[in-house]
């Protein structure tokens, strides 16, 4: 268990250190830098270009600033953003992911239960018109784009019926509402579907038709020994979605203006403010690989059949 | 299928060959039937847009600026009074580009990576997975959005970015089925009678994998177009003026508050065509379940 653990970690900063050396190459390989893309009314002259690029050490060969980058970075000192000097880095992720995070955090726990209330009726009212009618629904909902949506939902309840503002952000719950539903919604359609597949798995196991055939109740059957195998590749999975949910969607805050991660990644590229768009991606990336080793942890402890020593092989 | 149902009895079919079942199980699903008419609509509508369309896509009409939709404009006009209709009808070609054209890269260079490496194994086999680990640790969005800054957004470049992140799926499917194909007799057999690995490869192998990677190719659009629609809309996409869907959302700017049509038919569009997509990769799965007849 613990070899596995530190195998996954050095796996982790692999896969880190990759990423970084890939976006830091990639970044600086492309004509056009921080000053001199996007609509500038006042074109800075070379001269002062130069004196730009002296001053956050872009004039020095590529390794020597990725060395550079790499040293600061492990003291998770990120730097500071281009075009916000008086902050760093670290400082204005950490700013922004609480938009990010309460709107995808709401959405997430929307489309768990939702989604696996109505997975866990189709399978167990498997192939009826119910259980088609959930399906046909998850499978409709999981493919609207969440901006697509959000745009829909915005014109009826906020422009129609003015129910709820249709963006902005002010410190009111019911501007979180639309963008919630909107990010929200689509998910259920997965979550649906994967409850319904690791459900109807389940109850085709051997030790599901004896505990029938041994008359236990149907609601015994399903309590005791359906849900909690069915349990298990249902956490594994839903698992990752809530960080990857909580780190926000670009689209959902693009369109409702929520001033979170998303939003500002997007900008940050457009604007090629490089230590803004490593450090957000660099973010990013060890959320979503850590949480992928959390999982795989919590696969052992909730299931003590997995070996993942076993597994690797 | 499970116990605690009984299933009606199903009358002896006459087994008349692996597709020809496909398609008697693809038949019988509905959203799937919606998926390959629909499917079938987009792609005469992006070949014959030119004859098809009212007005041309970049073609304006001062007088009739974000008029709402008429018998002159079916679906109402932008801003600069270009006709929606049109734009949507010529919308669909960037989106079965990015689609189909990005899925059959995948495809080319996916597929033989992944029957390479689970059919050698070694030390090509570790260097693609570690691949594969390194493009399936982040999610598709954050690297697309990267390579489309790192490339400045257009259309080919949208394509090469979801390239570069779609490969991965069809090679890890194809490596699985590699894997399993190749401890079968029948590969056993040729390898015993001295049969050469590439006619293994392609004789024996690959035709094992057809009826899989065709799924991995469906299932891959839906998400691609879902890709073009939103890189579009974020501004990272196809480039104004040039039509896209998902452009018309994002370009739709203040506007769309009080001239619904200017968003209302380019969502409907978005959503019919993914559905469709997703119909028809969830009417493959079912046709060609590898339980069912393989």
């Amino acid at each position: 268990m613990l070899r596995h653990i530190l195998r996954s970690l050095a796996g982790i900063l692999w896969v880190i250190l990759l990423l970084s050396i890939f976006t830091f190459v990639l970044s600086r390989a492309v004509p056009g830098g921080p000053w001199d893309v996007g609509d500038i009314k006042f074109p800075l002259t070379e001269h002062q270009i130069d004196l730009y690029k002296a001053k956050y050490g872009l004039d020095k060969p590529i390794l020597e600033q990725y060395l550079l980058w790499l040293r600061n970075a492990v003291t998770l000192d990120f730097g500071s953003p281009y075009l916000a000097p008086e902050m760093t880095v670290t400082g204005l992720i950490m700013k922004l992911l609480p938009y990010s995070a309460l709107v995808g955090g709401l959405a997430a726990t929307l489309a768990l239960i939702l989604g696996i209330i109505l997975g866990a009726i189709a399978a167990s009212k498997q192939n009826s018109l119910l259980d088609i009618i959930i399906n046909s629904f998850a499978i409709v909902i999981g493919t609207i784009p969440g901006f697509v949506l959000g745009f829909l939902l915005a014109y009826y309840f906020g422009v129609k019926l003015h129910w709820f503002p249709t963006g902005g952000w002010e410190n009111q719950p019911k501007y979180l509402v639309l963008p919630v539903v909107a990010y929200g919604f689509p998910a259920i359609g997965g979550v649906a579907r994967w409850t319904r597949q690791c459900m109807v798995e389940a109850m085709s196991a051997d030790y599901v038709r004896t505990a029938h055939s041994k008359g236990v109740r149907q609601a015994g059957v399903m309590a005791r020994h359906v849900l909690r195998n069915a349990a298990i590749p249902m956490v594994t999975s839903f698992l990752p979605m809530i960080p990857g949910m909580m780190t926000g969607s670009m689209f959902i805050e693009r369109t409702f203006g929520i001033p979170g991660l998303g939003q500002y990644f997007v900008n940050s590229a457009n604007t090629r403010d490089y230590p803004l768009i490593i450090g957000i991606t660099i973010f990013w990336a060890v959320l979503i690989t850590v949480t992928y080793l959390i999982t795989d942890i919590l696969y052992v402890i909730i299931d003590p059949r997995v070996r993942l020593e076993a597994k690797k092989q | 299928m499970t116990t605690g149902v009984t299933l009606p009895v199903q009358p002896p079919v006459r087994y008349a060959g692996f597709w020809a079942g496909a398609w008697r199980r693809f038949r019988r699903n509905f959203l799937a039937m919606y998926g390959i008419i629909f499917v079938s609509i987009i792609v005469i509508v992006a070949i014959f847009a030119p004859i098809l369309a009212p007005y041309g896509p970049l073609e304006t009409d001062i007088q009739h600026t974000l008029s709402a939709p008429s018998l002159l404009h079916l679906m109402g006009t932008d801003a600069v009074g270009r006709d929606l209709l049109s734009r949507i009808m010529f919308a669909t070609r960037p989106m079965l580009l990015v689609g189909v054209i990005t899925q059959v890269i995948s495809m080319l260079i996916g597929v033989p990576l992944g029957i390479i490496a689970g059919y050698a194994g070694g030390i090509f086999n570790y260097i693609v997975q570690r691949l594969v680990d390194f493009f399936s640790a982040l999610p598709w969005y954050l690297l697309v959005l990267f390579l489309i800054m790192i490339l400045t957004p257009s259309l080919n470049n949208l394509i090469i970015a979801l390239t570069i992140t779609s490969w991965v799926y069809p090679c890890r499917v194809s490596r699985g089925l590699t894997l399993s194909v190749r401890e079968m007799d029948y590969a056993e057999a040729a390898r015993a009678l001295g049969i050469p690995t590439w006619r293994i490869l392609i004789n024996h192998i690959l035709p094992q994998t057809a009826p899989l990677l065709l799924w991995s190719f469906a299932v891959g659009i839906p998400t691609l177009v879902f890709a073009e629609a939103g890189m579009s809309f974020l501004g990272l996409g196809i480039r104004p003026p040039d039509p896209s869907l998902g452009q018309m959302l994002g370009t739709a700017g203040q506007f769309w508050q009080f001239f619904p049509h200017m968003f209302i038919f380019p969502s409907l569009m978005i959503i019919l065509s993914i559905l469709a997509f997703q119909g028809l990769a969830d009417g493959l799965r079912t046709a060609i379940d590898v339980n069912v007849n393989i």
